[in-house]
């Protein structure tokens, strides 16, 4: 979909209702929200709606951001310890990498 | 399909003409070259040599040069008319503009080349675009094709035997290859049936208006894919890498990765997520094709289904013809996440509903009767009619969308509309591929990649490309919808045959022969 031809109350609702669902622990849309309305939040000429937007925007990506850095420092102490932890470890897991023989 | 729009464009011609309104279409043409050219030197400055040799000035503005042609001499009209064909020019000109609807629509399957001189232009304008739409087809192809080879290649999984499909109840376990086919043969006739049967369902469903049941349908089976399909997609992978992971980055992974997928397919989304999405899915659903049908079974199937693409899309009673025709008729579009665009037309359409509410709204408002303003009127109707006409189209079958350029033009007689309304609709033209024909490509690639022998791979990805060229080419010639699969399919598997049976051995022998051509 091509924002630029949206009238601009439509991206303001577009961006809010991609911020909201955001929340659902889906921090790959506000990666989306934050990439999509970017150019429209920053370098777009001015229009009322367009504070709001960059609110959102820059509250996505921070979320976004933030989401990336915790799942991966997760899966960074995950992958050390996870011999450590034994059947809990285990238990979690979704793929036990086999040894190489 | 082309040549209904030509036809319209004909009759609105000439409706224009008799009118009293001719800045309308002066407005059209100069809207046309801008819009339809941007910028290149404009074709149309052979058509006035070509549809009037009534000797008026070559030399004027070639933005305008047509309008004076076409203002100044009826003569060129009256020829257009009659190349145009007889339904339109048996009313009275200026008649009631419903009427002539009418008989536009009753002509229009008889009636297809309009004219010479649009044919020069039209042409030279495909040939301009051709390259463009080509290229930007081969990518998302090659994209999905490549995913699926890499995946095939590295992950043993899709290409380990064992279960099948519920519709292949043959396993082509004798040795014998005479067996072998017989049982592939049989397979691929179930498997055809139940496609058949399914397509039918869903006429009838389309038909029957039950919209929200082929919605239903549709959600599914994409969720479906992007959840169930790609949580075994990704155990595999991980797997053939030998990678830990634990259950909590995989839900989180998957359930990100799964609703923005149905966002972006299903209600609003950045065009690049919706098409790499697209290709995603096509790739899941070639890999399982490949990984759960039996060898033989896999290579009737691509022929079977290439016929029945054939079928479908070009007999007068073919399914999707029949979902094509109904769609156009209702004004409707076809359901997304079917077909891959690299044109955003899904959002087109809700924008376009939204405009129409205001057009119906609109005629209430305006009282029947005032010259000017039913021309207007007449202009809304018609191009509302004809701009879900390009939405719509077949499923599983290349479309054209060149005839698009048309509705710009429209757009642009209508002088009441702001420009606000005006960017949302003017459509960029594209062609079309359906999400089947992405898959079939690669279920014969992939096929062949699993083999482990790359020149054979690579001989069918050059071959499915040639036949998308020629598809393309033949889309240019006959100006309508087409089935992409029989030429790619057909070239396909040739390739692949001859290939693996005569040119690798050959090679090899040549190889171990020591003997260098």
């Amino acid at each position: 979909m091509c924002l630029a031809k949206l009238p601009n109350e439509r991206k303001l609702t577009l961006c809010r209702k991609y911020y909201m669902a955001g929340f659902a622990f889906l921090p790959f849309m506000w990666a989306i929200n934050a990439i999509w309305f970017l150019n429209e939040a920053f370098w777009a000429p001015p229009y009322p709606e367009q504070k709001q937007i960059r609110r959102y925007v820059i509250v996505s990506g921070v979320g976004a951001l933030l989401w990336l850095v915790g799942l991966i420092s997760w899966v960074v102490v995950f992958q050390q310890n996870r011999s450590v932890w034994g059947a809990t470890a285990d238990y979690m897991s979704f793929i036990i990498p086999k040894g190489v023989p | 399909m082309d040549g209904h729009v030509n036809i319209d464009r004909d009759d609105k011609v000439v409706a224009v003409e008799d009118s009293v309104n001719k800045g309308v279409k002066k407005k059209r043409r100069s809207q046309n070259q801008e819009d339809a050219s941007g910028g290149q030197p404009p074709t149309q400055s052979i058509q006035p040599g070509a549809q009037n040799d009534g000797g008026v000035a070559l030399d004027t503005n070639a933005a305008f040069s047509n309008d004076h042609v076409q203002e100044n001499g009826p003569q060129g009209v009256v020829r257009r008319h009659q190349r145009g064909g007889g339904g339109a020019e048996q009313e009275p000109a200026g008649s009631a503009p419903p009427a002539r609807r009418g008989t536009t629509q009753e002509t229009r399957q008889s009636r297809h080349p309009p004219g010479e001189w649009e044919e020069v232009e039209e042409e030279e304008e495909e040939l301009k675009y051709g390259a463009q739409h080509v290229i930007k087809l081969f990518i998302p192809v090659s994209l999905c094709m490549l995913v699926v080879v890499a995946t095939v290649s590295s992950v043993t999984f899709y290409t380990e035997k064992g279960t099948y499909l519920l519709y292949t109840p043959f396993h082509e376990e004798s040795q014998s290859i005479g067996d072998k086919v017989y049982d592939a043969l049989r397979n691929a006739l179930i498997l055809l049936g139940v496609v058949v049967a399914l397509t039918i369902v869903l006429i009838i469903l389309y038909k029957k208006r039950c919209y929200k049941i082929i919605h239903g349908w549709l959600l599914m089976s994409s969720l479906l894919l992007l959840f169930i399909f790609t949580i075994i997609y990704m155990m595999e992978l991980l797997r053939g890498y030998n990678l830990g992971m634990d259950w909590i980055t995989v839900s989180i992974c998957v359930w990100n990765f799964g609703v923005m997928g149905m966002v972006s397919i299903h209600w609003h989304g950045p065009l690049r997520l919706q098409q790499a999405y697209l290709i995603f899915i096509a790739s899941l659903m070639s890999l399982m094709f490949i990984k759960y049908l039996p060898e033989y079974t896999l290579w009737m199937v691509l022929a079977v289904i290439s016929i029945w693409d054939l079928v479908a899309v070009l007999s007068p009673k073919g399914p999707l013809r029949i979902l094509v025709e109904t769609a156009q008729e209702r004004n409707e579009p076809i359901f997304p996440a079917l077909i891959y665009s690299y044109t955003r037309m899904t959002q087109m359409l809700l924008e376009m509903e939204q405009w129409r509410a205001k057009l119906v709204h609109r005629e209430k408002e305006i009282p029947q009767g005032g010259g000017m303003q039913k021309m207007d009127m007449w202009l809304e109707m018609e191009m509302l009619r004809l701009i879900p006409f390009h939405k719509n189209n077949a499923r599983i079958c290349l479309v054209n969308y060149y005839q698009l350029n048309i509705q710009p033009l429209k757009l642009d007689e209508i002088t009441k509309i702001d420009a606000m309304e005006k960017d949302k609709i003017l459509p960029e033209r594209g062609v079309k591929l359906g999400l089947g024909d992405f898959i079939f490509y690669s279920v014969l690639v992939g096929k062949a990649s699993s083999y482990g022998d790359w020149n054979t791979t690579i001989a069918c990805f050059i071959a499915i490309l040639i036949g998308l060229c020629l598809t393309l080419i033949m889309l240019a010639i006959f100006k309508k919808a087409l089935p992409a699969l029989p030429i790619s399919i057909t070239f396909g598997l040739i390739f692949y045959f001859s290939t693996s049976l005569l040119v690798v051995p050959f090679t090899e022998q040549l190889a171990s022969e020591q003997v260098y051509i």
